[in-house]
């Protein structure tokens, strides 16, 4: 036989094993050449420069982040690729065929996954090419007509990049084999199944990986300045390495502390299954680990894009609370101003509140006052009143900020130090929030400061049409802006309802929930595909069972339970991780992300579930459970 | 007083292969076993020696005839029924010992009792007291890869007998060992059935081997040819059993 043949069938024979791998691939494929296809093909052109821009980059950025993911990815699987088929491979040379020969042999079928992959992933890529464009556009709400355009450019770059992510680590293979020892490659497969490990240095790996994940814990939700960033990638890596050791440490001393309790394992099944589990633990432990990091990556990805679109929504809400304000000090503008409006559009929401300017954009408003304001409005209100010497800040809304620390000190307004007792982000003044500093005071307190400053007001107004807004701010041009000769001060702010400046915020939450896809199917099918393994070497062990009479249900009964686990260690570990990421993402978005978080988690535990279905399903037929 | 009938095989037949390239492998065998019964059956390869084992094992099934095991008839039986009869009433001994590599001796051993949730300190203790009739108490913790063959198959033994089984099918058990390895299992074997606690069905093609046995019937080409019973000295039992071999001819082996 040839040895193009023999790689061909052999090939034939892996890609049942590792179809699980080639779809996750291909999807992962198929999502990349879906994000180049739209930076090249223009799709946000119509949104303007500014905002085509930004979703490019973003879309760039994301892409890079998921040819990294690749990376790791294609690492991982041409790992397990190698280590089975070494084996396989060891019976090779005793039949005369030399590594060189045995190299290529692995180069043929490696390069047969990849391109198998590369073209189903471009052809999917392509088939869902539209679907995929009405997708994002559905999911991030941008109103833009997609016109069907196909390019070479993102086929080709696809390509190239997957290419030669996946000839690294085959030259690496290649090279691997070409120096492996007969003895190595026969017992490859065995080389990672210990049995027991000394418990002494599972105890150091357990305590030093719950310290590692405290740590990245601890710096995820730390409050800091401008160091959050480091304090972010610090917490990342310290995770992640927290994670490997916890489950190569803290697993391990746990299912062998089970298998030592007699009491424990002598019920039913558990012999069976916790033994199961304490015997692959060395080998499983690493796949363990990477599953839980990639669906803490997919959980994050997903909350990322949910608390963006959430932020981006009261992003909206906010500036859009008023169309048109003025501040000054003439008491007639309100009046004149809403006379003009009235005249072209009704108005949807009006408030007006007496403010002291004290310094150069600080400005001081009366607790009674913004209470009855929030009243007008409807706005939110449970701020508690506060006392001579203490402030309330009425804050900005932005869509991340990297300084996480609350800042509760002092502030000193007018030469006084004042205690600053809580802040909000309650729109009371719309876009002036923007522009100035506003605190809350007491009433009395307020007295007093108005003995200091002179009294000015802020009139605002949200009209009921946005399309009304170029008559509106034509009406208001008769009130005039700026300062008079004798002291007399206007000014307008106005917000274009129509305006769409910040549409690329939301591209987000698409890429985010797309790259959800990618890891959640990346860490399902790599769960999958090695419970499918495992299922073909535990085929003699159950065969065995079954000659011995054990019932098909108990054997049923216990791998479902060993194949729960294997997926429940992981689902657990995320869990916990996940609350401190998610709750990162609130420090930078000061907002609560409670309910993104659960409903995250649930989706990840419906993909989980059903995978697991699947996995025990796939490995019952795979063990011939029903042979005897 | 007659002994309980354990189990009993009336004109057997198995074939293989549809019905114009049909092989009969058994060609009308009866044989009846009864309490305390040690049982070799010898012959050639090809006899089909596994083939009876694997039927009265119910891991196969009869083209024709009558099998019966503790008064059920195994051809007639739902696959439930007949996997609770393979857990509680017959033991299995394995020629490659077949225990879970994944457990240590003691969990091996132990594991068809935990399966059917029995009390842990009460398995614990019955998986202790036959580990010391076999002289394996001090590997009871080690896993199957640390363990010698014959170290392993007494395990396997021990297994087989923790259920309290009607009946042990051994299949080739000293196959895979040595002559001091074999010699020490077939004594302990020899042990259990004489103090009662055990009832053997065991195949061989090893005439010492099935010197340990009180009975040994020699199957050739699908029949059984004759009944070889022990006298009073097992060398002697050995000497008849050679005698008879060589009258009948073929590869034993």
């Amino acid at each position: 036989m040839k040895m193009i043949m023999l790689a061909f069938r052999n090939f034939k024979s892996s890609v049942r094993i590792y179809m699980a791998l080639i779809i996750s691939l291909a999807f992962t494929i198929a999502v990349y050449f879906n994000f180049q296809n739209m930076i090249y093909s223009n799709m946000f052109a119509s949104l303007g420069d500014h905002n085509k821009e930004f979703t490019d980059m973003i879309i760039q950025t994301v892409s890079v982040v998921l040819i990294c993911f690749s990376f790791f990815f294609i690492w991982y699987s041409t790992n397990i690729f190698l280590t089975k088929q070494k084996r396989e491979f060891g019976i090779y040379i005793f039949m005369g065929l030399t590594n060189q020969n045995i190299a290529k042999l692995y180069i043929v079928e490696t390069i047969s996954i990849c391109i198998v992959s590369l073209v189903l992933g471009i052809l999917s890529g392509m088939a869902v090419m539209w679907l995929f464009q009405m997708i994002v556009l559905a999911i991030s709400d941008i109103a833009i007509d997609v016109t069907f355009q196909f390019r070479f450019e993102p086929v080709i770059i696809t390509v190239i990049v997957f290419m030669c992510m996946y000839l690294f680590f085959v030259g690496k293979g290649y090279w691997n084999i070409l120096r492996s020892s007969v003895l190595n490659m026969i017992s490859a497969v065995r080389q990672n199944e210990y049995v027991k490990q000394k418990r002494l240095v599972l105890v150091g790996k357990s305590v030093l990986g719950i310290g590692v994940l405290g740590i990245g814990y601890y710096l995820a939700v730390k409050g800091s300045g401008m160091e959050v960033m480091g304090n972010i990638l610090a917490a990342t890596i310290l995770v992640i390495v927290g994670v490997y050791l916890l489950f190569g440490g803290l697993l391990p001393f746990v299912f062998q502390a089970l298998a030592q309790n007699k009491a424990f394992l002598y019920q039913k099944e558990r012999c069976l299954w916790v033994n199961q589990v304490v015997f692959r633990m060395k080998k499983n432990y690493r796949t363990y680990a990477m599953v839980c990091v990639l669906v803490l990556c997919s959980v994050t990805a997903l909350a990322t894009g949910l608390a963006m679109k959430n932020r981006y929504d009261n992003m909206i809400h906010f500036e859009h609370t008023y169309t048109f304000q003025f501040l000054t000090n003439q008491t007639d503008v309100g009046a004149q101003a809403e006379q003009l409006l009235k005249k072209v559009d009704a108005i949807a929401c009006q408030s007006s509140i007496p403010v002291l300017m004290l310094e150069e954009n600080i400005s001081v408003l009366a607790y009674s006052n913004v209470k009855e304001l929030a009243k007008q409005t409807g706005m939110e209100f449970s701020l508690r009143e506060p006392t001579e010497n203490e402030v309330i800040e009425i804050q900005n809304m932005i869509l991340v900020s990297f300084y996480t620390q609350q800042n509760y000190g002092k502030v000193t307004i007018y030469g006084k130090e004042y205690q600053k007792i809580d802040e909000t982000m309650v729109p009371y003044l719309g876009n002036l929030q923007r522009i100035m500093n506003f605190y809350i005071v007491s009433d009395t307190e307020y007295q007093r400061l108005c003995t200091i400053s002179q009294e000015i007001f802020t009139y605002n107004y949200k009209l009921e049409h946005a399309e009304c807004f170029e008559a509106a701010r034509e009406a208001l041009s008769v009130i005039p802006t700026g300062s008079g000769e004798e002291g007399n001060f206007t000014a307008r702010v106005a917000k274009d309802p129509n305006d769409k400046n910040d549409e690329w915020i939301k591209i987000f939450f698409p890429l985010c929930f797309f790259m959800f896809l990618v890891f959640i199917f990346a860490s399902v099918s790599v769960m999958f595909m090695k419970l499918s393994n495992d299922a073909f070497e535990e085929r003699e062990r159950y065969l065995v069972m079954r000659k011995l009479g054990f019932a098909e249900k108990t054997l049923e009964k216990s791998i479902s339970k060993e194949l729960g686990t294997a997926y429940i260690l992981p689902f657990i570990v995320m869990v916990i991780s996940a609350y401190f990421s998610v709750h990162a993402l609130e420090r930078v978005m000061h907002e609560n992300f409670f309910t993104i978080y659960w409903i995250s988690i649930t989706v990840v535990l419906a993909f989980f579930f059903v995978f697991y279905r699947l996995s025990v399903s796939v490995y019952s037929k795979n063990i011939d459970i029903d042979k005897y | 007083m007659q002994k309980k009938q354990v189990a009993e095989i009336k004109n057997l037949i198995k074939s293989y292969g549809s019905r114009d390239f049909e092989t009969k492998v058994l060609k009308g065998i009866d044989l009846s076993i009864f309490q305390d019964d040690f049982i070799a059956v010898m012959g050639p390869s090809g006899s089909g020696k596994t083939t009876l084992l694997n039927i009265l094992s119910t891991i196969d099934k009869p083209t024709q005839g009558i099998v019966t095991l503790d008064g059920k008839d195994i051809t007639r039986i739902s696959n439930k029924e007949l996997s609770k009869l393979r857990r509680d009433k017959i033991g299995f001994v394995f020629q490659d010992y077949n225990l879970l590599d994944t457990m240590t001796l003691e969990d091996n051993i132990v594991l068809p009792l935990s399966l059917n949730g029995g009390l842990s300190k009460e398995i614990v203790q019955k998986a202790r007291g036959l580990a010391e009739m076999f002289g394996i108490v001090e590997h009871l913790k080690k896993y199957p890869y640390q363990l010698s063959g014959g170290q392993k198959q007494r395990g396997a033994v021990c297994r087989a007998l923790i259920t309290n089984p009607e009946i042990i099918f051994a299949d080739e058990p000293t196959g895979a060992l040595d002559s001091k390895a074999s010699k020490d299992l077939m004594r302990c074997l020899k042990g259990v059935n004489e103090s009662g606690r055990a009832t053997i069905l065991m195949v061989t093609h090893d005439p010492l081997c099935a010197s340990y046995a009180k009975d040994v019937y020699l199957l050739s080409d699908g029949s059984m040819k004759c009944k070889i019973s022990q006298g009073s000295d097992r060398k002697e039992f050995y000497n008849r059993i050679i005698e008879v071999q060589s009258a009948m001819g073929g590869d034993f082996l």
